[in-house]
């Protein structure tokens, strides 16, 4: 690991960690806003610190290690598209606003159709919700809108269906556009894939915790071969996964198929990990007042945002394909 | 992609274009014609200097940073070149063993023979000491200036062809099992040393039985000091478990295109199912490079921990293991029909039956997927260890 990343990490963890498990919404989203999560993506003649995809990757595993609320990863997005939009009058005013933590949104669903979004952190709250259309991003303010919340298994999200009326800022048009709805395609992926290697950290270092603790047979379940290989396990895929994480958050020229393979590949290591703990943690793990089911309900969530893992391993599949007959 | 690294690849290619056998299948049908094969392709790397890259510096062909290696096997998996079965114990075990553990005069001895082609073995196994490998009874005796060593070891790969062996032997009877362990080096050509091969499941025999009948090996062959043989063999079973893997888990990704072949000749490529597997093998096979990577960068950067080359072994190994059984599958009964392997191929003969059993080389040899969960459970995780109750069988004096 880079000394900048752990820097980054030790300071976002800190942060973060401070409020504890699923905070509330207010206190984790004035977290994101005073350490300047926002701003790290932004370049620096636009007032932000201009980190790029790296620290982006940090701040999203340690959202995840803590399932913090919010829309940070839409957030994120539009503030992203604000940046691209060199030309548009009032946009510093706008990104100024955006990193200081006015809530602009943008939908979480793959396939972002102009006319109704789905999935739509905290649009409730939002003053403006970023949609990327067919030739056109655009920025589009929310009074006026249709939003519908939707109820989420998953506590820690809170997700709308938002159909705008007004036509918004255009922030992008015709090949541009295309070109930014990629890069955000990406960036949403990276974010995503993030937030679930950091949530599966987490919940792994809680189940060994309680295999340490938990006794039975006159002995801590942590002496068990059986769970011990289930966890090595873990810890394998989970490195792996990391490893790769890196990789392509550090490499400039991973594109959108190459990041939604990796937040396919992340999700699934979620997805095992979370299921492996509820198991592991026998009955508590299965209560609503236990951590577990908060994991477990997120690595579904995130399993489907972005488009799941249908679609990016055939992509990937069909980019292997291209690849080997080059 | 660097400028520097696209040259290289361009150069390596070239090369390749030029050097590489090209009948290697048809003549490893017989055990003369993989020795020969497999001797003559590896003096030709050498020649070339791309046998051993990740060497130091000092020694020719040495001193590659890790993105050149990477490049170097993709490579060479992608023009199907064999993999150097039978020098891949001397230029990585043996090799690093002795760059940690050697003494000046051991390694000026050793090493250069290397490079000429000399074959080593390891010799850690035995019948009644797998797994448990600090249980090893192979007997030796120090008498004056020499060692006299009695007993048997298993499992050796490529023993039967090879000159010179990695021994692990017990010099002591008495107090912690590891404790009365010695590291030696032995000449398989001394007198009282019987290599026998064993049949593997394929149908190959790539490892032998060594029956060790007091031969001699001098004092002067042993690395480290005596009763230290447990630390140094740590030496070469991380080499084993992490170092080989960079080399091993790029070619895994050069040779996707075994796969990608296969998919379109069985006229799948839009067979959603088949690209989903290939698409999430292929993702698991970046994962595994980018582990192992980052393995070495942080073992050279001195920030290894006790059990990460666990962690990139049993990624490897299962990742193997998913390459080849979606190679069988595809291949169908084809694959089934029995078609003697190519001695040498390693592991990506394209015999995917051959393949696919061969991938257990890596989930049990080297220490098995078990013994590497238990490593990283105790080590990385910090779970208790077993209690040990038991006591080395007959160890009574
Ligand atoms: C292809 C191949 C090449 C090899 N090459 C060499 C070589 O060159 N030199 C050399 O010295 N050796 C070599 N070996 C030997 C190899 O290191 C051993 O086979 C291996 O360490 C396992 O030991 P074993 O075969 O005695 O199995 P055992 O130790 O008897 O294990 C049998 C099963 O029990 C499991 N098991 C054992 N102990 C535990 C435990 N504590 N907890 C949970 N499960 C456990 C194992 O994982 C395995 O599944 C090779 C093996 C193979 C297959």
């Amino acid at each position: 690991m880079s000394t900048d990343r752990a820097e980054l990490r030790d300071a976002t963890r800190k942060a973060f960690g401070a409020a504890g498990l699923a905070p509330a919404l207010d206190t984790s989203w004035n977290t994101v806003t005073e350490m300047g999560a926002l701003m790290m993506a932004v370049p620096e003649d636009l007032g932000g610190l201009g980190l790029g995809r790296e620290a982006v990757g940090v701040i999203h595993t340690e959202l995840g290690r803590t399932l913090a609320p919010g829309p940070a990863i839409a957030q994120m997005l539009v503030i992203e598209a604000l940046c691209a939009a060199d030309g548009l009058a009032g946009r510093q005013d706008l990104l100024d606003r955006a990193i200081a933590g006015e809530i602009m949104t943008a939908s979480l669903a793959r396939a972002d159709a102009w006319g109704a979004l789905t999935a739509v952190p905290d649009a409730d709250r939002a003053s403006h919700v970023l949609v990327v259309g067919e030739g056109r991003v655009s920025l589009v303010p929310l009074e006026g809108a249709a939003i519908t919340a939707r109820e989420t298994w998953d506590r820690t999200r809170r997700l709308f269906d938002v159909r705008p009326t007004a036509d918004g800022l255009v922030l992008a048009q015709g090949a541009a556009a295309t070109a930014l709805a990629g890069r955000l395609e990406a960036q949403m992926l990276l974010a995503l894939a993030g937030d679930c290697l950091g949530g599966a950290d987490a919940i792994l270092e809680l189940t060994i915790e309680y295999l340490g603790t938990r006794r039975q047979f006159d002995r801590p379940l942590a002496l068990f071969q059986a769970l011990k290989h289930r966890v090595a396990d873990m810890k394998t895929w989970l490195s792996a996964a990391e490893a790769l994480f890196w990789n392509r958050a550090t490499d400039a020229a991973a594109g959108v198929a190459e990041l939604g393979a990796l937040k396919a590949h992340a999700a699934s290591v979620y997805r095992a990990i979370t299921e492996d703990a509820v198991q592991l943690h026998g009955g508590i793990g299965l209560t609503m007042e236990h951590h577990c089911h908060l994991f477990l309900k997120r690595a579904t969530l995130n399993a489907t945002l972005g488009g799941d893992a249908d679609y990016w391993e055939e992509q990937a599949g069909r980019a292997a394909l291209r690849k080997a007959a080059s | 992609m660097t400028d520097a690294l696209e040259t290289l690849r361009h150069d390596v290619r070239a090369w390749l274009e030029a050097n590489a056998p090209k009948d290697w299948r048809a003549t490893c049908t017989s055990h003369e014609g993989f020795l020969a094969t497999q001797r003559g392709w590896f003096a030709k790397l050498v020649e070339g200097g791309y046998a051993v890259p990740h060497w130091p510096a000092e020694w020719p062909g040495g001193g590659q940073g890790l993105a050149e290696q990477k490049v170097l096997y993709e490579e060479l998996a992608r023009a199907d070149t064999p993999r150097l079965l039978l020098s891949f114990m001397s230029t990585y075990h043996a090799a690093s063993t002795l760059f940690e553990w050697g003494s000046a005069e051991q390694q000026a001895k050793y090493i250069p023979r290397i490079l000429e082609g000399e074959i080593w073995c390891q010799g850690f196994s035995e019948p009644n000491a797998g797994s448990d490998l600090a249980a090893v009874r192979t007997r030796a005796e120090r008498r004056g200036d020499v060692y006299v060593v009695n007993g048997q070891k298993v499992w050796s790969t490529m023993g039967q062809f090879a000159d010179k062996c990695l021994l692990l032997v017990r010099t002591r009877t008495q107090g912690a099992k590891q404790a009365g362990l010695t590291y030696l080096l032995l000449d398989l050509k001394a007198k009282g040393v019987t290599a026998r091969p064993i049949h593997q499941i394929h149908g190959d025999e790539e490892f032998a039985e060594l029956f060790l009948d007091d031969v001699e090996i001098p004092v002067a062959d042993r690395l480290g000091d005596e009763g230290q043989g447990w630390a140094v063999a740590q030496s070469t079973l991380l080499s084993e478990r992490g170092l080989t893997l960079l080399e091993l888990s790029a070619r895994m990704r050069g040779a996707l295109w075994r796969i990608a072949d296969l998919i379109r000749e069985t006229g799948r490529e839009d067979d959603a199912g088949i690209l989903r597997d290939f698409g999430r093998l292929a993702t698991r096979i970046d994962a595994a490079c980018a582990l192992a990577d980052q393995f070495l960068a942080n073992r050279i950067a001195g920030h290894e921990r006790v059990g990460d080359a666990s962690l990139v072994k049993l990624t490897y190994s299962r990742t193997l293991r998913d390459f080849t059984s979606l190679g069988l599958r595809l291949a169908g009964l084809e694959a089934q029909y029995h078609e003697p392997i190519v001695f040498g191929g390693g592991m990506e003969t394209g015999n995917w039956m051959a393949d696919f059993m061969n991938s257990y080389a890596w989930t049990i040899a080297g220490g098995s997927d078990e013994v590497q969960r238990n490593i990283i459970s105790e080590r990385l995780l910090g779970m208790p260890r077993e209690p040990k109750t038991w006591t080395l069988a007959g160890d009574a004096a």
